[in-house]
């Protein structure tokens, strides 16, 4: 399989070890991989925050982007879902039907990353070893936009040596939201403060998730009040083995 | 200090503080937000449950939407049905554009009736048009009979819920309420008593009070009759006892047939109260005669809805029951409670609502009042996907706003503009990555973390840390590996 | 004024969402989806066991009674309550009217005799299980509204035959919408105050339910849970049994 990575804006900047272990992940699996270098944004932050006009342009660029790709893969439930439930409206708003057309061809073909490995690639069990006890944040637009489902629970049950927890009260929201988090600060402090008490309840030493996004808000809050828990996108836990653990002990990579 | 906050709160979206600052208010109120989540806990749960047990809930919710897109697709034929069948069974009734009509149009009746005492069953539209004050300054008295209202009207408080409009305040709170405004003075905080309590202040105004005013959940085109649900009975004695009865409803009230109250009651209780049925629905037609009052109107109020339904992306706002499920699933009312909004229509439902209803002249924080986490469409028995109809009201917002001069150097539109011009060029965007690493060395700290950032930043950076910009962004990473693979 | 704004607001609905032939309207009504449960898959005894289990739910008092022992069913009741002062709708079966009891037959009754009343006995006009709920069209044998609204203890004759598993079983039922009709579940009831939920703050706080088997099922039998699909585990042995009739559950 022939897949181009979108790495999104906030990866590609902020959270690049995601996308070297999506790499090193989908490379063992046997995907070839591309990357366009001419990506930027899926345009989910302007959408979000009412900047339609700048949502069409971003939503017109990626289309034209990827139209000849065969696969694309992203490692964010926010961005797929973004293309997913806002580009239709968006592209028939701007009456372009060359557009509509390339879009309607190319949305079929855009998976967010547990989406490719079960349903695509067809594998649970990605090779992966990682000792540690995790609780997995099932972020809002994987449950209700995405609809993931079991898949991400499914990988994790097989990363050999891992200690899955839930966390209580798993399908309430973090409190991030994008811009709400800086917009409506308190407010998303409040429900963040909330989130966290579930989380830390779980004694785990890793809070993983499927988008960096909730995890730069959990993350945030966990290192401030030295909790001594970590955020670790999935993508990272599925991409260790045992020799990477041996050569490359997950602590000292941060 | 009296035992409710005595910030006093302000329901009109014209006045009201944006969201932001109303949160912050109920924020450090540490009794308001346990009560809220109380309140929200109890409820969910029992909803939950009640929703895992019926196995075609999904079915009914389709059949909802449908029956409730339907009405509000031809609603100009099922209100004109329902006013001939309503006014064939000797109802009379009367159409308010807006609020102030229609607060008229009551006090008319009243007047008629030499009315200066009314009894009154909650309804949340009588707020929305601020009945109430209205009456009050015009000599009537008005007696709320729902125990939260009574609670509310006693206390000087505002509703905070459309369901539960005092779940702000817990027993203790009611307790000073009852014995300060009742009189009594043994009274003790158990709920069988305070409800009593209410019971026995209520009784004679029941039986002596011959009018009363209230409210629909659903208007039936068909028969022209009216359906209200309540669990108190408080409805059912003033839809009764009383002499005359005045109905105000919004016109989205309406449903085509009887039998479409199969689905919307299925519905109605389990969302609303997580309970199979609520404990009374009363249905009546018109007048009876020897039953009930003998003098019935119908206030069809307009206020706004007719301009919602004519905008294809937010028709579907009409389609509320006000059950209130969004606000009890909603992680952010579950924080602020309902005063928070502002406005009588307070959670997901209020956040869309409410500035439609003001033409989008206020409220206009409304619409960002929501981390767009989708648990108030999952839960929203007739499927309004608010958060869609909230993006389309922000970027509306966004559109009246961004012109002013006031916005050009606010740093969130500026922000988001200078995003947009980097994101449309990678060249852009790697040049702006490069340069940001430099900025980003000023405010990161040794453990290669941010812990304070100036302006906007600093929303983030006041509960939470930032780590710092990576060594190599990705996109540098893949074209260093790209080179060394050649 | 009131005509203009009639014409004001219609207009302004119309424009909104064009206007359709009524022809159209009931067709595309007609094609509305309706997947939702209509008819019930209960057996008969499961259905009235449920009815049973969900009034208790609410805090009704379910009776069960044969059709021969109704008369003596309804005394017992009236005994029980310790009340003697009791409203009858009109059109209630006369062979009902227990002597030894002060009834107030409603035949114009003012509201305050109804408040000075302490009880009243109606029939129904249907018992929908799924939700322990009672459904009164204030017939001549169930009554004015305020007839079950005031006083405190309301006794409801609600035959076997009557109970339907569904709520659109009800509305199939109806042989035409009724005119008036009260649905009740459970005595009335606030969550107001903490969410906790009280009993009585207006309406009877006490209903008691007389389910008469017309239907020759006979002492149903329920289990103690919350679970009634099959309501069929314990029996019950606190009814008395009736000579000649099969014991058959």
């Amino acid at each position: 399989m022939r897949a181009s990575l979108f790495i999104t804006c906030y990866n590609d900047t902020l959270f690049p070890e995601t996308g070297r272990a999506v790499v090193r992940l989908l490379e063992r699996l046997g995907v070839e991989l591309e990357f366009n270098p001419q990506q930027t944004c899926c345009g989910q932050m302007h959408a979000n925050t009412g900047f339609r006009r700048e949502a069409f342009a971003q939503a017109k660029r990626f289309i034209r982007l990827y139209r000849d790709a065969e696969t694309v893969v992203a490692p964010s439930s926010s961005c797929v879902a973004m293309m997913r439930d806002q580009y239709p409206g968006l592209i028939e708003e701007l009456g372009d039907d060359a557009l509509r057309k390339e879009f309607e061809a190319l949305l079929p073909r855009v998976y967010e990353l547990s989406e490719l490995l079960v349903d695509q690639l067809g594998v649970e069990d990605v090779g992966s070893y990682f000792p540690h006890r995790v609780a997995y944040h099932a972020s809002c637009h994987g449950v209700r936009a995405l609809h993931l489902g079991e898949r991400p629970y499914r990988l994790l049950a097989k990363v050999r040596g891992l200690e899955l927890v839930p966390i209580p009260n798993a399908d309430r929201c973090c409190g991030f939201g994008g811009t709400f988090s800086v917009k409506n600060a308190e407010v998303s402090s409040a429900m963040l403060a909330a989130k966290l008490q579930d989380v830390v309840s779980t004694r785990a030493e890793y809070c993983t998730a499927l988008d960096n996004s909730c995890l730069m808000h959990l993350g945030g809050a966990l290192h401030r009040q030295y909790v001594g828990m970590k955020t670790i996108h999935l993508a990272e836990i599925l991409a260790s083995s045992e020799a990477d653990n041996e050569r490359f002990p997950v602590e000292a990579i941060r | 200090m009296s035992s409710v906050d005595s910030n006093r709160v302000v329901l009109d979206p014209r006045f009201a503080p944006p969201f932001p600052q109303g949160a912050l208010l109920v924020l450090r109120n540490p009794q308001l937000r346990k009560n809220v989540a109380h309140a929200i806990d109890v409820i969910q749960t029992k909803r939950d449950k009640l929703v895992a047990e019926k196995t075609d809930w999904q079915a009914l919710r389709t059949a909802a939407s449908a029956v409730r897109e339907h009405v509000l697709a031809n609603l100009g034929e099922y209100l004109v049905q329902f006013e001939e069948r309503c006014t064939a069974a000797g109802g009379i009734v009367h159409w308010a554009a807006d609020a102030a009509e229609a607060r008229s149009v009551i006090l008319d009746l009243l007047r008629q009736e030499n009315a200066n005492e009314v009894i009154k069953i909650k309804t949340m539209t009588s707020a929305e048009i601020q009945l109430n004050p209205f009456l009050e300054t015009n000599g009537i008295n008005v007696f709320e009979t729902d125990l939260a209202e009574i609670i509310l009207q006693l206390g000087e408080e505002e509703p905070s819920h459309i369901v539960v409009p005092a779940l702000h305040v817990n027993r203790s709170q009611v307790r000073e309420i009852f014995a300060r405004r009742m009189g009594l003075k043994n009274l003790s905080d158990d709920p069988q008593e305070l409800t009593n309590a209410a019971r026995k202040y209520l009784r004679q105004k029941f039986l002596t009070i011959p009018t009363a005013i209230g409210g629909a959940n659903s208007l039936i085109a068909e028969t022209g009759s009216v359906a209200v649900v309540e669990s108190e009975g408080n409805g059912r004695m003033c839809l009764t006892l009383p002499r005359t009865l005045i109905t105000l409803a919004g016109i989205e009230k309406v449903i085509p047939r009887f039998q479409d109250l199969e689905v919307m009651l299925q519905l109605l209780a389990r969302s609303a109260t997580g309970e199979r049925m609520n404990p009374y629905t009363s249905l009546w037609t018109g007048v009876l005669p020897g039953d009930g009052p003998q003098k019935f109107h119908v206030v069809l109020l307009d206020n706004g809805r007719s301009s919602i339904l004519a905008k294809p992306k937010q028709r579907q706002t009409l389609k509320c029951i006000r059950c209130a499920a969004c606000m009890n699933a909603c992680p952010v009312y579950r924080q602020t409670g309902g005063h928070a909004y502002g406005s009588v229509y307070p959670g997901p439902i209020g956040a869309i609502l409410t500035p439609q209803l003001m033409n989008m002249e206020h409220a206009q924080s409304l619409p960002f009042a929501s981390s767009l986490c989708g648990a108030c469409y999952e839960v929203c028995p007739v499927k309004i996907n608010i958060p869609e109809v909230l993006l389309e009201l922000r970027s509306q917002v966004v559109n009246q706003e961004r012109e002013q001069a006031s916005r050009i150097f606010d740093p969130l539109y500026l922000g988001l503009r200078i995003a947009n011009f980097l994101f449309s060029s990678a060249g852009r965007f790697h040049t702006a990555q490069g340069l940001g690493r430099i900025g980003a060395h000023l405010f990161t700290r040794k453990d290669g973390w941010i812990h304070s950032l100036p302006g906007v930043g600093a929303k983030w950076t006041q509960t939470r840390d930032l780590r710092g910009l990576p060594p190599q962004y990705f996109h540098e990473w893949w074209a260093a590996r790209r080179k060394e693979a050649k | 004024m009131n005509t203009s704004s009639r014409q004001r607001i219609l207009e302004r609905v119309r424009s909104a969402t064009g206007a359709a032939a009524p022809a159209r309207i009931a067709e595309t009504y007609a094609a509305l989806p309706r997947d939702y449960i209509r008819q019930g898959a209960m057996t008969r005894e499961a259905c009235l066991g449920r009815m049973i289990e969900r009034l208790r739910e609410y805090d009704a008092e379910v009776v069960e009674t044969a059709p021969e022992q109704l008369l003596t069913a309804i005394g017992a009741q009236l005994e029980a309550s310790g009340k003697r002062v009791f409203v009858a709708p009109e059109g209630l079966p006369g062979e009902w009217l227990i002597p030894g009891f002060d009834w107030k037959v409603d035949r114009g009754l003012t509201t305050a005799e109804i408040e000075a009343a302490e009880g009243v006995v109606t029939a129904a006009f249907c018992g929908i299980a799924d939700s322990g709920t009672i459904a009164l069209h204030h017939s001549p044998a169930e009554g004015r509204r305020v007839l079950t609204l005031l006083p405190d203890w309301h006794l409801c004759i609600l035959r076997a035959s009557q109970v339907v598993e569904t709520l659109p079983e009800y509305f199939s039922r109806c042989p035409k919408p009724p005119a008036l009709a009260t649905y009740i579940s459970g005595p009335s009831a606030t969550a107001d105050i903490e969410m906790t939920r009280i009993k009585g703050v207006h309406g009877p706080r006490f209903l008691h339910v007389l389910l008469v088997h017309d239907e020759g099922i006979f002492r149903v039998a329920i289990r103690q849970g919350l679970d009634s699909e099959s309501a069929r585990l314990t029996e019950r042995d606190d009814l008395p049994a009736l000579p000649g009739t099969p014991d058959e559950l």
